[in-house]
């Protein structure tokens, strides 16, 4: 009885900064609230739920708002195992502006199509829970329950459409390449773990810079960045995204293209910047080929495409070529700041760019019910808002200026050039090169538009809904304001800004 | 003596999984895997883990793998998939190559690393209780260090887990449940 008096009185209490966590909890609170209600609501009611849940979003907002606002020192909470920094909270914003985003497309789609709506917010706002905490999370256990947490949900969003046989494919094979992924990662951790003794990031980095590395460090390492390349689609790991995007409904193709891919960069960046930013002799050549490898693989498939939707998947694999680019020279000169702007810049362009054009695409098989790129023929004839809106963001995901796609592009091929080495050039080259394959096939999508006839010679216009509509508004502002005022998101992206990161 | 422990213990490990791969049949596979579990859990008892021991037996071998029986016998073993249709002839061969090449390296590593210099200790459990309060030590001090770890140290990870059960719960009702059409009312 005394010996449990004495280990009361030892009990650590962990120091709990509230306002740090406000957006994680107003989240937790809403996905309890949005439960509740879809039970309390009849069926034809069901649509509160949607809003409800972009009020949820909102509301989580604010406190990042707030805590951008305040700013002041980094908030460590939980022994420096989850950190609000500026690179947490610019990453949080764009996450959950990519849920309200989403919430607003699927609205229409979801009322018509019959699906479960309640349960589908419910996910969607569990998913952006965990690539919320993903942000913060500077230890192994919780980047993997992040991890977890922004996949899991995912995996059933994509067999939403239960009774479509292509829906059930593509569930089942995100889901079994996911924990297979899932699986590889966290066999690498527990290989970091046990050599290096820690699963703090920054402990780990220590232990890594200590001395040489030996043999299981570097195994772990390289299955770590393996299991993430999965989630981001990297080749050779891309396999199940194009089937997947194909099967999906469109909505969740466009977060999980965007959202889901972005969490898994996130955590590529944390582990590489803070975690093992000395070990650039096992993960630099990795990334470089991982790089190399989905840039033009993705490109020449998605030449050949057909189908709009696999088209922007293998165009989504391509682009995640480009944000990997930079991230192989982390450790090489004085490219570690460059390259970790080059990663935030692009994952914000991107996420507001390919959102925009799934909204387009979304927008356009209300009518033409088909998936068919040569469906876009003639849109300017009978739906020129959209066809403009969609120049606009195949634009920027060309890397046209003055729009958000080109200063993202800009940053990462400087940030590959800053390098200053021959692998550095080498891999800027393979980019030039693909950034012009890939101009080929958004360009065809635009000559569909703006020169062929409609297929069947149909120019009824296109009736956007208000929700969709919205949709567009906020990604096309965000893709033309980030290409016009760069700054606004530069400053967001300095080093200091990810705590730990290089010892800085 | 502890040689001997170990060898036993680490050979129920690699048999149970060994048998978990090979076994035609899913019951005996799971019963392979309470094989596996139960030689995890020896180890645990021979690093003084006990907790530990404890909680691997009664989560993993009684409740999980008791789970896996009651799915594999809810769903029916008999019709058994045949593995022999391969869509591409060269993914068995390629699959050992891999796996035999994913063991190379793995070995490779461990005995690369056996000459260098002694490995970190952990910041995990404390087995012997060194350097911790007296009172505290003795066989509470498992416990102790890891209630530190779930509900101070990793806290926030641990209570998120949570919502991935939330989240289990509400996708797997709605991807399994049957529709019905909408004028008969919902079972309570």
């Amino acid at each position: 009885m005394i010996g449990l008096v004495a280990q009361v009185g030892d009990w650590p209490t962990p120091v709990v900064d509230w306002h740090a966590l406000a957006p994680e909890l107003v989240l937790i609170a809403g996905i309890n609230l949005v439960l509740a209600t879809d039970l309390l609501l009849e069926e034809g009611r069901k649509w509160a739920t949607a809003t409800l849940t972009g009020f949820v979003l909102l509301g989580a907002f604010v406190p990042v708002v707030t805590l951008a606002v305040i700013g002041g020192d980094v908030r460590a909470l939980f022994d420096g195992r989850y950190v609000i920094d500026d690179f947490a909270l610019i990453l949080k914003a764009l996450f959950l502006l990519t849920g309200y985003v989403v919430v607003l497309m699927s609205q229409t789609e979801l009322e018509e199509g019959g699906y479960y709506q309640g349960e589908f917010y419910v996910l969607l706002l569990c998913s952006v829970l965990g690539m919320v905490m993903m942000t913060s999370s500077r230890d192994l256990v919780s980047v993997f329950i992040a991890l977890e947490l922004l996949s899991i949900p995912a995996y059933m969003l994509a067999a939403w459409r239960k009774r479509d046989r292509k829906s059930n494919e593509a569930g089942v094979k995100f889901y079994l390449l996911g924990v297979f992924a899932s699986a590889v990662l966290l066999y690498g951790m527990s290989l970091l773990y046990g050599a290096t003794g820690s699963t703090r990031f920054d402990e780990i980095a220590a232990s890594l810079a200590s001395g040489d590395l030996i043999g299981l460090q570097i195994v772990g390492i390289t299955f770590v960045i393996a299991g993430f390349a999965f989630k981001v689609s990297a080749v050779p790991f891309h396999t199940w995204a194009p089937d997947t995007y194909e099967g999906a409904p469109t909505p969740v193709t466009a977060f999980l293209s965007v959202a889901s891919k972005a969490a898994g960069f996130v955590a590529l960046v944390l582990v590489i910047f803070t975690a093992f930013p000395t070990a650039d002799g096992v993960y630099g050549p990795l990334v470089w080929v991982l790089a190399a490898l989905t840039m033009t693989v993705g490109n020449v498939i998605a030449l050949r495409q057909t189908n709009i939707v696999r088209m922007l998947a293998y165009s989504s694999v391509s682009q995640g070529g480009f944000i990997l680019m930079p991230l192989a020279f982390v450790n090489s000169g004085d490219a570690a700041e460059p390259a970790l702007k080059a990663v935030v810049v692009y994952l914000l362009v991107y996420g507001f760019t390919n959102l925009g054009a799934f909204a387009v695409v979304i927008a356009v098989a209300r009518k033409t019910r088909s998936g068919a790129i040569t469906s876009f023929g003639g849109l300017i004839s009978y739906a020129p808002g959209l066809t403009v809106l969609m120049t606009l963001f195949l634009a920027s995901l060309a890397g046209i200026p003055p729009l958000g796609g080109w200063i993202a592009k800009f940053n990462a091929f400087k940030a590959v050039l800053d390098a200053g080495s021959g692998s550095g050039y080498a891999l800027a080259v393979v980019g030039a090169v693909n950034t012009a394959i890939a101009a080929a096939y958004y360009l065809r999508v635009m000559r569909e538009m703006w020169m062929n006839d409609p297929p069947d010679g149909d120019r009824a216009p296109i009736v956007t809904p208000a929700p969709v509509a919205t949709a567009l508004g906020i990604t096309a502002a965000g893709t033309v304001v980030l290409g016009i005022v760069p700054g606004l998101v530069l400053r967001f992206a300095d080093l200091q800004d990810l705590t730990g990161a290089l010892g800085g | 003596m502890q040689l001997v422990v170990f060898v036993i213990a680490s050979l129920m490990v690699l048999v149970g999984a060994v048998g978990v791969v090979l076994r035609r049949h899913p019951v005996h596979a799971a019963l392979s895997l309470v094989l596996t579990l139960f030689g995890v859990a020896v180890h645990f008892v021979a690093q003084e883990a006990h907790f530990l021991a404890a909680v691997q037996v009664i989560v993993y071998a009684g409740a999980i793998v008791v789970l896996f029986l009651f799915v594999i016998m809810l769903l029916g073993v008999d019709s058994a998939d045949d593995l022999r249709i391969e869509r591409l002839p060269i993914q068995r061969p390629l699959a050992a190559v891999m796996g035999v090449g994913i063991v190379g390296l793995l070995i490779a590593a461990v005995v690369a690393t056996r000459g260098s210099e002694p490995l970190q200790a952990g910041a995990g459990i404390n087995v012997a209780g060194v350097g911790i309060d007296d009172a505290v030590a003795g066989h509470d001090a498992n416990i102790t260090q890891l209630a530190g770890n779930l509900f101070a140290d990793y806290v926030f990870a641990f209570e998120l887990t949570s919502v991935l059960l939330i989240v289990a719960v509400a996708g797997t009702v709605v991807l399994t449940r049957r529709e019905k059409p909408p004028s008969e009312e919902d079972a309570p």
